[in-house]
């Protein structure tokens, strides 16, 4: 039996997960890492992908945008600007979102507004990864 | 006699009055507890994005972020934050008066204005209004917050102003509230307060530097700033209105019942008036009719 460590999410509308868990696999920017319990005090910024959480054996996986995830010895906590588990996507929602934010790329104007259509995009595809992932499981 | 139709016309004008300010008033303590539901499910991830943010201005010294080092300090822009609408009490005119008063003491000034009667007051100042955000107020989202905030990084970053200040109303209590302001750029470490103590205080590591991470907080924590903003405005807005229309309420309440009170007098008068009409022409016509009676009785 793995160690379990406490770990909270939240986003700025609600507290998304509150719950022992085992381990959980996290987007961050300085790349994909797993974070499991009696971890060193951290903080890890993170960018838009797909969050997997395990707990009591079972992994499951959402999407979690730009945030960041403050691991303490007491417990964890992810904050990110949105969190969803696969059946809370809109798939639709996504894909326009995906396909706004390349003809954006096509033609931005500026470095920032570059950032932010790429910021976009990637938010749009992990949600679409997260959501196929989910379907090809089912 | 006019009189008496003057006071109905007064009475159902004021109880059509007093219909609004009800309703108003029941509107506003819905909408503010409404907002303040909003702003407690907000609060903990934004004292994080606070409490995480003052964390790394404190240990690590050698940031070279953009939105941390001060600049030469004589270009200010302010964000004020009133109402839509009036009809609340000294609200607006509270925090638009700290702004004015503030931007006198500057060469520069920018004015971003967020709500109608921010934008009205400025122009009747003659103060040209630089941006303005409409939509925000009556119902403040996040996605708002994050329009708002990419909006003046962007003016920020074009390095067309020193120091962003952000004016609003902040609410203490439905009795209680007061206008602010509040430095959001340059990020300073004094600037920023914290109503929350980490239950951690011990070294923490930033991953991959605490540079990256500041530059993720960054925006996260101007949007934070400005959601908690416009949440407060908005909930002391409503608490400001609930406060003038149950003064409203009361004060139509009084009218009412000092007009009832002289409408019913006059009605009566009127009515005893017209009765002592009816009782002294009967008695008259009564009179005539025996003399006539008597004058034939004596001529036959």
């Amino acid at each position: 039996m793995a160690n379990k460590f406490f770990l909270e999410i939240i986003t700025p509308e609600k507290t998304f997960y509150r719950g022992e868990v085992e381990s959980i696999h996290i987007p961050s920017v300085g790349g994909a890492c797993t974070v499991l319990a009696g971890h060193q005090p951290m903080v890890f910024a993170t960018e838009p992908g797909a969050l997997r959480i395990t707990a009591d054996g079972k992994t499951r996986e959402a999407f979690m945008s730009e945030g960041f995830i403050e691991v303490r010895p007491d417990e964890t906590i992810a904050f990110a600007q949105a969190v969803e588990w696969p059946e809370d996507i809109n798939e639709r929602r996504a894909a326009e979102a995906k396909e706004r934010a390349e003809e954006q790329m096509r033609r931005n104007r500026s470095a920032a507004e570059y950032r932010l259509n790429r910021a976009a995009l990637q938010r749009a595809f992990a949600r679409l990864q997260v959501k196929h992932h989910k379907n090809d499981a089912d | 006699m006019a009189d008496i139709t003057e006071i109905r016309h007064r009475i159902k004008s004021i109880r059509d009055t007093h219909q609004i300010t009800k309703a108003m008033e029941l509107i506003s303590v819905a909408k503010m507890r409404k907002s303040m539901t909003k702003q407690s499910f907000s609060s903990a991830y934004f004292d994080s994005v606070r409490y995480t943010l003052k964390d790394i201005l404190r240990h690590s010294t050698d940031l070279r972020n953009k939105y941390v080092l001060p600049r030469r300090d004589n270009r200010t822009a302010y964000v004020v934050i009133a109402g839509d609408k009036g009809l609340a009490g000294a609200f607006n005119s509270n925090v638009l008066g700290l702004a004015w008063r503030h931007m006198q003491s500057r060469p520069v000034h920018y004015v971003v204005t967020i709500g109608q009667m921010a934008r009205a007051f400025f122009e009747s100042k003659q103060q040209t209004v630089d941006l303005e955000f409409t939509h925000a107020v009556a119902n403040p989202t996040l996605h708002d917050a994050r329009g708002i905030m990419r909006d003046l990084l962007d003016l920020y970053d074009r390095n067309l102003m020193d120091e962003i200040y952000i004016v609003f109303t902040r609410m203490h209590s439905t009795a209680e509230q007061t206008p602010v302001m509040v430095k959001l750029l340059p990020i300073e470490e004094k600037d920023i307060e914290l109503d929350v103590k980490s239950t951690y205080t011990g070294e923490i590591c930033y991953d991959p530097s605490p540079a990256e991470v500041l530059n993720v907080l960054v925006p996260q924590y101007l949007i934070g700033m400005i959601y908690s903003a416009l949440i407060h405005s908005s909930a002391s807005e409503h608490a400001a209105r609930m406060l003038a229309m149950s003064n409203a309420n009361r004060n139509a309440e009084k009218m009412l019942d000092t007009l009832d009170l002289e409408y019913n007098r006059l009605r009566q008068s009127a009515i005893t008036s017209e009765l002592l009409d009816l009782t002294s022409g009967k008695f008259f016509s009564e009179n005539s009719l025996r003399q006539k009676a008597n004058r034939h009785g004596k001529s036959w």
